[in-house]
């Protein structure tokens, strides 16, 4: 579904962030994406969520080589990927309800049915009675939640989430990746970056590891059991 | 929130707040210039079409008998002239009274030579007649008349007036101009302010149209506020300015005032000025957009 072949990424005219990386992610995979500071993590997580083209080598998402699409036809495919950020990233005056309504007023959903599919997906991630409240006056946890909650509500195919229990205590993280688990198994294809070596021995699921700027790839242990 | 455009900016912070009072001051200098302008044109056009409708022939002759004797022949000529509806003489009352700005306050006989002075009406239906003939045919019936068509004085003022209102048309195309770059600063401002929130909805998959509509929006709200400031303000100054010229009298002040019935178009210019500001604001966004991928 998503497949990068000797891919090279640089800013401007410096040296190599990512050097001839290559893997690719199947329909309803689940990885991590693992590796030290500096390794290019984030750049490569831009490349998955289309903040940059790279510099060279070949992606394909969803069957359409990157190289060849237009700029105008990059937003039907963003939004056929969810993106957890690290940082929330939630507009702070909007409510929990508001932020996750975003993608479905972007594809131009239907009032009634952004109001069903909003509090229907809120109160799953367990935030039904907190729909109407801004993002300052939520935890950590929740505002992570509505952030997971914002990458998902158009049901993407990939769904890329960067460092999603970076901010939360261990019970919060526990329960974020059994939600992560739960929507692969729906289908979503996800991958999870993480500096969480211990998460990654717990879940089992293949990692692409990085170092400096260059990507290996461990297969996955035994599967989740997500009373973990 | 719910309506067509998406808007997903907060608020209008601060430094925006300000940016409707800056396109209402623009707007104000813009609306006196555009009124000086349109009012220069207007008085020169009622001002000329009055001095052309009109001739004056002087006979300057020292002595009596002969002035009289010359200026009824002048009469005579002029009153049968093609295109001439009526000559006749000024009496020596007027004469003194367009005399005293110069001369002072003066008894009327005062044994002063004063040239007998004939005003010559045109016949505005008809042909205007040739003027360097007339003066001629004048000088063989008259020796001592001189024909002044205003044209030497007339052509000076016109240039004048046409410098001042190439001056008044250049103020506003600088104030155009400035607010334009003022809204692109502006508007700039606003992009890096907003700049996450702008990159997340593009992530989202957000098209560039449905991000600059946001802006859109906002900018036209604050070229509609400005414009609208800016013009009632000039227009409470044009007023002031046309009440205090009334209380002076007519003359240069009344003459470069517009009338007040004439200002209505004043209120195009928040519309216009709102277009304007959204306009920029969108080439402003769009062409920042595209420096994402």
């Amino acid at each position: 579904m998503i497949s990068f072949e000797n891919v090279g990424m640089r800013y401007g005219m410096g040296a190599e962030v990512l050097t001839d990386v290559s893997f690719s992610l199947d329909r309803g995979s689940f990885h991590f994406l693992v590796g030290p500071s500096g390794a290019g993590k984030t750049t490569l997580l831009k490349l998955l969520y289309l903040a940059h083209r790279p510099s060279r080598g070949l992606v394909n998402f969803f069957g359409k080589d990157l190289s060849t699409l237009e700029r105008d036809a990059l937003p039907r495919i963003r939004r056929r990927i969810g993106v957890v950020f690290q940082d929330y990233r939630l507009f702070e005056h909007m409510t929990a309800f508001e932020n996750v309504a975003l993608p479905l007023r972007i594809q131009g959903a239907k009032k009634i049915q952004v109001a069903d599919h909003v509090e229907e997906l809120l109160s799953w991630v367990g935030l039904g009675d907190r729909m109407h409240a801004k993002p300052a006056t939520l935890s950590g946890g929740e505002k992570q939640r509505v952030a997971i909650a914002r990458s998902i509500i158009n049901k993407p195919d990939l769904l890329v989430a960067d460092e999603p229990t970076g901010n939360v205590d261990a019970e919060m993280s526990r329960r974020l990746m059994q939600l992560f688990v739960a929507l692969n198994k729906e289908g979503t294809t996800t991958i999870v970056a993480t500096h969480d070596e211990g998460l990654v021995k717990r879940v089992g699921a293949p990692v692409l590891r990085l170092d400096k700027g260059q990507v290996s790839y461990t297969p996955g242990g035994k599967p989740m059991d997500p009373r973990k | 929130m719910w309506g067509k455009t998406l808007q997903f900016l907060p608020e209008s912070s601060l430094r925006e707040g300000l940016l409707p009072w800056v396109i209402g001051v623009m707007l104000f200098l813009c609306t006196l210039s555009l009124a000086g302008a349109f009012a220069i044109g207007q008085g020169l056009e009622r001002w000329s079409n009055h001095l052309t409708a009109n001739l004056s022939v002087q006979i300057v002759v020292k002595d009596a008998i002969e002035r009289e004797n010359q200026t009824q022949a002048a009469l005579r000529l002029l009153n049968a002239t093609p295109g001439v509806e009526k000559a006749e003489v000024l009496a020596d009352s007027e004469i003194i009274a367009l005399l005293s700005p110069w001369l002072g306050e003066m008894p009327i006989d005062n044994n002063l030579p004063i040239p007998t002075l004939i005003d010559v009406k045109l016949d505005e239906s008809a042909d205007r007649p040739d003027t360097k003939a007339l003066s001629e045919r004048l000088r063989a019936a008259a020796p001592g008349a001189q024909l002044d068509d205003h044209q030497a004085w007339m052509t000076q003022i016109l240039e004048l007036a046409a410098i001042i209102q190439i001056l008044l048309w250049s103020v506003v195309f600088m104030v155009v101009m400035s607010t334009v770059a003022i809204v692109i600063f502006g508007c700039r401002a606003g992009l890096a302010t907003h700049h996450e929130s702008i990159e997340i909805m593009h992530l989202m998959g957000a098209e560039d149209k449905m991000i600059a509509k946001a802006f859109d929006a906002r900018y036209l709200i604050h070229g509609l506020k400005g414009g609208l400031l800016g013009v009632i303000l000039a227009a409470t100054t044009l007023w002031v300015l046309s009440r205090m010229a009334e209380r002076l009298g007519q003359g240069l002040i009344s003459a470069s005032l517009p009338d007040l019935s004439y200002l209505s178009w004043l209120f195009i210019l928040p519309i216009a000025a709102a277009i304007i500001t959204m306009l920029t604001a969108r080439i402003t966004v769009r062409k920042a957009l595209l420096e994402l991928m």
